[in-house]
């Protein structure tokens, strides 16, 4: 091929990819919700002379044209192939695959944030409890304890991170629950833990506070494949999770309030298993204020307050209480909480991830 | 707009390049003005009049500097032309500088005005410059408005350069040849920059958000943190001059380099002549030759040098780490100049060991937000503060950055050129280029368009110039 031949092939090809690429952003029909990476994507902007004149119209477009690019999945995916196969990029964007497990990683650890955290947390004890209430706390540890450091990522301390929040916690008798996890009691694609692996977790809590709970346990499997927030996020071609979810007596004989949008909802919501987040079928996701009762148990009453860990272990524990109070104090400013809430002789449960703690800005 | 962005690939180039083609010789030029300033106007569009203001400005400056050019009444015109264009510039980028080192002098609260900088001016005020000055030293006023609005506002190089001289271009604006090959010139130069800038520049302005963001400072993080920022200031702006260069080449001009291998230079002399070339040259006809250059004596040469070495510093940015690096260089290419550069050439290992060390040093305070910033980020260097050596954010960044470090690294120096050069001097070697050269620019374009989808695009750090 001769150099004026070779010049106008090389036109033509690029002719092709850019001006094939404008008709296929022009013409292809766009995507209405980013399931992988579990939102909508940006609308196309309006038209108009203060929205031209503001410069708002362009930075919409700029948006719009990112998020429906066609094909923008298997670019997505490109791109984590190229940084962690040709660059050996450890992570892409945060995000990292290793043993089969995605994580974000969590580092490091924000003593400021741990503050507040307790801050918080002191509170809410301040505000309504009495001596009446036995008051205590745990920490789930996030699956970068078991997973990061042995494959070469930035791992926290978590013995550490531990020690910190019991001392900042001191009128709060601390349950440790991290030696009784591992890795695979987390799903590979998501960052919470498999519910069907934490009963031994559930029983150390409840025998801590004094409860027991019913040992006939029933697990189902849901069908559907679960792809969990971390799959979206890493770009990566990994086999998805199954769920499954554990029933007894208690659970199938409980009622459960919603008090955010004042509805009875049930304890594993299988539509939601079916839809964009299938974790929230577990007393139906994020939700300020949830009060379950069991009519099977007599006396026992137990305010838990929490993030999205404790939506599939407190059905767990419910056996051992006649009403558990889920809090989560994200989504709810804690001086509301007279208008809903008797603490009365409650044992009151802090439990929180780690990921909820070192970036716990969010707590109000 | 940003190149590196699917608005402009997928958008903005397909339809300026469609239209520019179908239109006749004659509207060339206007199709090109337009998307100036679509392009322009699409990030700021409220500095839009600015740049059409400076345009007139430049025009009816132009036209009174050449009628009058033989009389008093030509110096006063350019002057007020010059003083006009640094007046905007003077205002929008260094009016609180100003305010607030007088405010601390004085003890007066003066109020800031905060005004908003708009993208590119420093570099097209640098070019109306140049065409008022190149007039009325000779060369021919432009009587065609529209070409004087293309040589400004030249979408490619409106808002980082390269800094085109006027009389560089003169002629092009007029007329200029199109070809297949010049085409694809202009495409592997603009793909070569684009791949430059999103897959090194990016990737290294990662690992320096990652070192600016980290309590666990080290020894090790910190030279980390100075070798990284080099090369991404390195690839981030000579990648936005090759796809400036490569556009306009689509477009049929010739634009000047900007860069030439800078960081394998024996000398901060030669550093200077392979770094932003354009505005090297700008100072050096428009500043340094006007001072009396070399021609007035030692002790006036030091001082233009100096006068020449802050003004470039400051020109990077209204805050006192900029002129901290422009006396930097005006120390270092004084020394050479007197004293210093003779030794260097004795070594060519030495010499290259000694210039890097110093660019590393400048580019650490160049980045700084402030002053003392720059100063603690250059203690870090030496363990100043009792920073460790190592720590585990330092480990963990080298471990993941290694390959785009040792990319960088391999891609500052001529060996990729030499070796495909090389490569195409055998006839089958030659062959093989060609073949594959469209699919490997190709797939180079779907990995860009990958990292952009991804959206982990940055701006251009020249931009706020």
């Amino acid at each position: 091929m001769n150099t004026k031949k070779s010049g106008r092939v090389f036109c033509i090809t690029f002719l092709l990819l850019f001006g094939g690429g404008f008709l296929l952003c022009l013409f292809m029909p766009k995507a209405e919700y980013l399931y992988s990476e579990r939102r909508m994507p940006a609308p196309a902007p309006e038209l108009s002379a203060d929205a031209v004149k503001s410069g708002r119209f362009m930075e919409d477009f700029d948006d719009f044209a990112v998020d429906a690019f066609p094909f923008r999945e298997n670019f997505r995916k490109i791109k984590s192939y190229t940084a962690g196969k040709i660059f050996g990029r450890r992570d892409n964007n945060g995000i990292y695959a290793a043993d089969g497990y995605i994580s974000a990683m969590e580092y490091p650890m924000n003593e400021d944030s741990l503050e507040h955290a307790a801050d918080r947390f002191r509170y809410v004890c301040e505000k309504y409890l009495t001596d009446k209430n036995k008051v205590y706390l745990s920490v789930i540890p996030d699956k970068n304890c078991f997973l990061a450091e042995e494959s070469g990522h930035l791992s926290m301390d978590y013995a550490e991170f531990e020690q910190q929040m019991a001392a900042k916690l001191d009128f709060a008798e601390y349950i440790p629950v991290s030696d009784l996890l591992e890795l695979d009691d987390y799903y590979k694609t998501d960052p919470h833990w498999r519910q069907e692996k934490i009963m031994d977790v559930a029983k150390r809590l409840a025998q801590a506070m004094g409860t027991e709970l019913s040992q006939d346990y029933k697990s189902y499997t849901l069908k559907p494949d679960f792809y969990g927030a971390y799959y979206g996020q890493a770009a990566l071609p990994l086999a998805p999770d199954s769920i499954q979810y554990m029933t007894t007596e208690a659970t199938d004989s409980c009622t459960v309030y919603d008090g955010q949008n004042q509805k009875e909802i049930p304890v594993y919501d299988l539509e939601k298993a079916a839809g964009r987040d299938p974790y929230e079928m577990f007393l139906s996701g994020s939700l300020s204020l949830i009060t379950i009762n069991n009519p099977a148990a007599a006396g026992k009453k137990l305010v838990i307050f929490r993030d999205s860990f404790g939506s599939s272990i407190a059905p767990l524990l419910i056996s051992g209480y006649s009403q558990i109070t889920l809090v989560d104090i994200r989504y709810i400013h804690p001086d509301f909480l007279e208008k809903f809430i008797d603490f009365g002789d409650s044992d009151v449960l802090f439990l929180y991830s780690t990921l909820v703690l070192n970036n716990s800005d969010t707590i109000r | 707009m940003l190149f590196s962005s699917i608005t402009f690939l997928y958008y903005f180039l397909p339809l300026t390049v469609f239209l520019y083609f179908i239109a006749p010789r004659r509207l060339k030029n206007s199709v090109l003005l337009f998307a100036g300033m679509v392009f322009y106007g699409w990030g700021e569009p409220k500095y839009i009049w600015l740049l059409a203001c400076s345009i007139v400005s430049g025009y009816v400056s132009g036209l009174l500097v050449e009628k009058y050019r033989e009389k008093r009444a030509g110096k006063i015109f350019c002057s007020i032309s010059i003083a006009v264009s640094l007046s905007f510039l003077l205002y929008f980028k260094y009016v609180d500088f100003f305010l607030a080192n007088f405010s601390a002098v004085t003890g007066m609260k003066l109020s800031l005005l905060r005004p908003a900088l708009p993208v590119g001016i420093s570099f097209y005020t640098f070019q109306l410059i140049s065409y008022t000055v190149d007039v009325y030293r000779g060369a021919g006023a432009q009587r065609n408005m529209v070409r004087l609005a293309v040589y400004i506002s030249l979408f490619p190089q409106l808002v980082a350069g390269p800094i085109v001289r006027y009389h560089d271009i003169e002629g092009q604006l007029k007329d200029r040849e199109h070809s297949w090959h010049g085409a694809a010139e202009g495409i592997r130069r603009f793909v070569t920059g684009l791949a430059k800038k999103v897959l090194l520049a990016d990737q290294l302005g990662e690992l320096c958000s990652a070192y600016t963001v980290s309590a666990e400072k080290s020894v090790l993080f910190c030279w980390l943190y100075a070798l990284a920022f080099a090369l991404q200031i390195y690839f981030d702006f000579s990648g936005y001059s090759d796809m400036a260069v490569g556009l306009c080449r689509v477009f049929g001009f010739h634009l000047p380099e900007n860069f030439h291998y800078p960081l394998i230079s024996a000398s901060i002399t030669e550093f200077w002549r392979r770094w932003h070339i354009s505005l090297g040259r700008w100072f050096r006809d428009y500043v340094y030759i006007p001072l009396g250059g070399n021609r007035k004596g030692r002790g006036r040469q030091m001082l233009n040098i100096l006068v020449v070495w802050v003004l470039t510093g400051f020109w990077h940015g209204a805050a006192w780490n900029f002129i901290l690096w422009g006396l930097l260089f005006a120390i270092l290419l004084a020394a050479e100049k007197f004293w210093l550069l003779n030794k260097l050439e004795k070594s060519r290992v030495l010499s290259r060991v000694y210039t890097l060390f110093f660019v590393l040093l400048s580019f650490v305070i160049f980045s700084a937000e402030n002053a003392g910033q720059a100063l603690y980020n250059l203690g870090g260097l030496f363990g100043a503060g009792g920073i460790p050596f190592v720590s585990d954010e330092a480990v963990y960044s080298l471990q993941s950055f290694g390959i785009v470090l040792l990319a960088g690294i391999t891609g500052a120096t001529p060996t990729v050129r030499i070796l495909a050069e090389k490569l195409s001097e055998r006839p089958a070697g030659g062959r093989i280029i060609r073949g594959f050269e469209p699919f490997v620019f190709a797939a180079l374009v779907i990995v860009i368009t990958a990292y952009l989808v991804d959206g982990s695009f940055q701006p251009f750090l020249y931009f706020r110039f």
